[in-house]
């Protein structure tokens, strides 16, 4: 399996690169021997892609098939899977899945951790990195390598309101907005009690942050979260205004505006529906601002995106040749013409800059919004539940400062719990260090084999100036060097690292 | 009642009192039941009132739609529709041929034959009857995968999966046939027929009942399955039946095009099994209690 992965990989790092040229203006007659043209064939493969997608998506892979020079002709089914969906379908069963699909970008730290997605060529992954939004780029990757493709950056949410009950004046102020609404009997419709997803617009308004770290092969870490903090406590105030509103709607539907709502919190998906609906009233603004103690706050957002990704292939040439396809699908011409036939904002920075893109009023209110939002990074999974009960808690708190303080802290309390290790793993050992191609990054497990001595589970191949350590408990509270020191290699070999502890202190030894 | 209370006033004063009571409690139940048929059919008037919406195609906050019309019926030709609904009747049609041969063979054997193991096979059936279906669907997809009865050939790999385990259902016809004098066999059997025969041409006129009851349950089964129907197909939708298909268009980006179709393909849906209970209502009660009654 490694060696076909490495395959691929090389291939597509090649044709990634060769790709590049071609679109760089080269235009050197081509011979028509198989040499040439190494992944020229036909090759039957399955898309998912949302039902509105579909047909654009057939098109763009026939007009790949006309103008690609590399002789790759693809017989594609397209199958209607809604993006929201596709990672959950993908990981039901893999083998039966699409070659290349379609997927919001939640869904990525799953797809990567059950081999659904096969990573970009080194070549191929610089270039698409520069061409598109850095905030969808860090979605689709992994310590800086793209394991998918950006599609589309308009994954995120503003407000829709309705002009003939919000005066244009009010709309950056949150008080005013619920002020208005109240006076009109109209609901707020803000999905601040469903959904982690609209929730966290008002911690990161504040400047709290809630970031997950992972490793190489997409397992989390750790996390940084500070949601239970004084910033944290100034969003739950401002939340508790608006949750403690009787005009307060916890919903994200357009057609709500249908149903007695001034103010809707939503997405470019809701457009259409709004505009039918509202017509000439209807307004579309960045999220308001909240006042706290005097001072004003933004409300932030998620900013989220859509990626293609690619499924592993047993042959590595179909494997690069899909990747041809999928770079296509994704490049400038296609993400303007996604724009141009369905309003789908654009993740290409050149196309991002397009008049015609800026003067899309919800894409422009969302691009607006962006300022305030965060990417919507790896987010593990747990969080969208352990996150959206805060409104609830913060409701049921009844504005008290102690109450809201308790909403923080059972948060932070089921955040805590995620990684919480057990009492064997905080008195484990471990060796860190500059060893086994690894650059501190990376602790090796540690066996006990005695009452006060630890050896490492593999042999390492150490060479002479190599540094390392030993920690406990994966941090570095107590650690064990050359005394506090590294400890460093003084001969090549390949040895069995043991640590033998005496009290507090403990002596590390090479055993070969 | 005697001709002298008649005249007693005390007696009729009685006998106004029980009627005025039972009109109060029968003023009651009609109120309950009046309620409860009321709170029963809103959810199925509000989907056909909404399948006829024409103004607009999301989820709206009202019952009655402001335009009327069969755009969403003319609508459904336009997508995959009408390729769900063949799929879906196609395995109902097949299972429900097939499950109920299985099923009256079966009780018809448990209910004429003795034999060795015919109580062990009961009980083991019993217990493995225990087992909620569920179980055994990763399983079951591996197996069918393999066959390459998934995705887009989901049609014949859903009937397997519906008739596999069908003959274990045997219950109810088993307790109808019991309850056929076993004379009736013996006299069959000394005129020269068949074990054979004597099912076809004796037990089973005097069960039709039973035997409409088995073809509906087994109809109904596949018609509305989803669970398993939607993991068999995958997303493929060549191979969705009708609940999966019209499923898929709830997803975010599909919704706000195609609630009102929903409703109407919601709509279309229920028509066959509406009429086949009209039409065979009568045996269907028969049936669910002919395993209480002697014949």
């Amino acid at each position: 399996m490694k060696k076909v992965l490495a395959i691929v990989l090389a291939l597509v790092m090649v044709f990634g690169l060769a790709a590049c040229g071609n679109g760089g203006g080269n235009t050197t007659p081509q011979n028509n021997t198989a040499d040439d043209k190494p992944l020229a064939g036909t090759y039957k493969i399955k898309v998912w892609a949302a039902e509105n997608n579909q047909d654009l998506t057939k098109k763009q892979i026939d007009d790949f098939n006309k103008t690609n020079d590399m002789g790759i002709v693809i017989e594609a089914t397209v199958e209607p899977v809604s993006e929201a969906d596709a990672g959950t379908n993908m990981i039901t069963d893999i083998e039966a899945g699409p070659d290349i699909y379609w997927f919001a970008q939640d869904q990525f730290a799953r797809l990567v951790n059950a081999g659904a997605l096969d990573k970009l060529g080194t070549g191929a992954s610089k270039t698409v990195a520069e061409a598109n939004d850095p905030g969808v780029v860090a979605a689709g990757s992994i310590n800086g390598q793209l394991w998918a493709y950006p599609a589309t950056s308009d994954n995120g949410y503003f407000m829709y309101y309705d002009k003939s009950v919000v005066p244009e004046a009010d709309v950056k102020s949150l008080e005013k907005i619920i002020a208005d609404c109240e006076a009109a009997k109209k609901y707020f419709a803000f999905e601040a009690q469903t959904s982690a997803w609209y929730l966290a617009s008002w911690f990161f308004g504040t400047g709290c942050k809630s970031e997950w770290e992972m490793d190489n092969d997409g397992k989390y870490t750790g996390v940084k979260d500070d949601f239970n903090s004084a910033n944290g406590l100034i969003a739950a105030k401002g939340m508790y205004k608006l949750v403690s509103s009787p005009f307060h709607l916890s919903s994200s539907k357009g057609a709500e505006f249908e149903s007695g709502a001034a103010v809707v919190v939503t997405g470019m998906w809701d457009y259409d529906v709004v505009q039918k609906i509202l017509g000439d009233n209807m307004g579309v603004a960045e999220l308001p601002s909240f006042e706290v103690d005097g001072k004003q706050y933004h409300l932030g957002s998620f900013n989220g995106c859509k990626l293609v990704g690619v499924k592993p292939q047993t042959d590595p040439k179909k494997g690069a040749a899909l990747h041809q396809l999928a770079q296509y699908l994704t490049d400038y011409d296609r993400q303007m013409e996604r724009f141009n036939t369905l309003s789908w904002g654009p993740a290409n920075l050149k196309a991002q800059s397009d008049d015609k893109v800026k003067a899309n009023p919800g894409l422009a209110t969302l691009f607006a919004q962006n300022a305030y939002s965060q990417p919507q990074g790896q987010i593990h999974g747990s969080w969208w539940d352990i996150g959206k009960v805060i409104a609830d808690d913060v409701k049921a708190s009844g504005g008290t400062e102690e109450g809201l303080k308790k909403a923080l802290q059972n948060y932070q309390d089921k955040i805590d719990a995620l990684f919480a290790m057990s009492e064997e793993e905080k008195n484990a050992w471990t060796v860190i260090g500059a060893v086994a191609g690894s650059n501190w990054d990376k602790d090796f497990e540690m066996k006990k084999e005695g009452e006060n001595v630890w050896k490492s589970v593999d042999k390492f191949d150490l060479k002479a100036g190599d540094e390392f350590k030993c920690r406990q408990g994966k941090n570095w509270d107590v650690s064990i060097g050359n005394g506090g020191d590294n400890y460093k290699v003084e001969a090549d070999g390949t040895y069995t690292i043991v640590l033998t502890l005496s009290g507090d202190s403990g002596t590390i030894t090479l055993e070969k | 009642m005697s001709k002298k209370n008649d005249y007693d006033p005390s007696e009729i004063q009685k006998r106004m009192g029980m009627k005025a009571k039972n009109r109060i409690s029968n003023t009651v139940i009609y109120v309950v039941l009046v309620i409860m048929s009321i709170v029963w059919l809103i959810p199925f008037f509000c989907i056909v009132f909404q399948s006829f919406r024409v103004e607009s195609t999301w989820m709206a906050g009202y019952v009655f739609p402001q335009k009327w019309g069969f755009d969403n019926y003319i609508n459904l030709a336009k997508t995959d529709f009408w390729k769900w609904y063949t799929n879906t009747f196609i395995i109902a049609v097949v299972v429900a041929a097939l499950q109920t041969v299985i099923v009256l063979c079966m009780s018809y054997t448990l209910s004429r034959f003795r034999f060795k193991i015919r109580k062990g096979l009961m009980k083991f059936m019993l217990v493995l009857g225990l087992f909620p279906g569920m179980l055994t669907m990763i399983i079951l997809y591996r197996v069918l995968k393999d066959l390459g009865m998934t995705q887009a050939n989901a049609v014949p790999g859903l009937i397997l999966v519906y008739i596999a385990s069908s003959g274990m259902g045997y219950y109810v016809s088993k307790g109808f046939f019991d309850t056929v004098p076993k004379t009736l066999d013996e006299a069959a059997r000394i005129d020269g027929a068949t074990r054979a025969q004597v099912l076809w041409k004796i037990i089973l006129p005097m069960a039709k009942p039973i035997v409409i009851y088995t073809i509906l349950t087994a109809f109904m089964g596949p018609w509305g399955d989803f669970v398993f129907a939607r993991y068999i197909s995958m997303n493929t939708s060549a191979g969705m039946n009708v609940a999966v298909g019209l499923q898929s268009w709830l997803s975010l980006d599909q919704i706000n095009n195609r609630y009102t179709m929903f409703c109407a393909g919601g709509v279309v849906v229920a028509i066959p099994v509406t009429i086949l209970f009209l039409c065979l209502q009568k045996y269907y009660v028969e049936g669910v209690t002919g395993g209480a009654v002697k014949g």
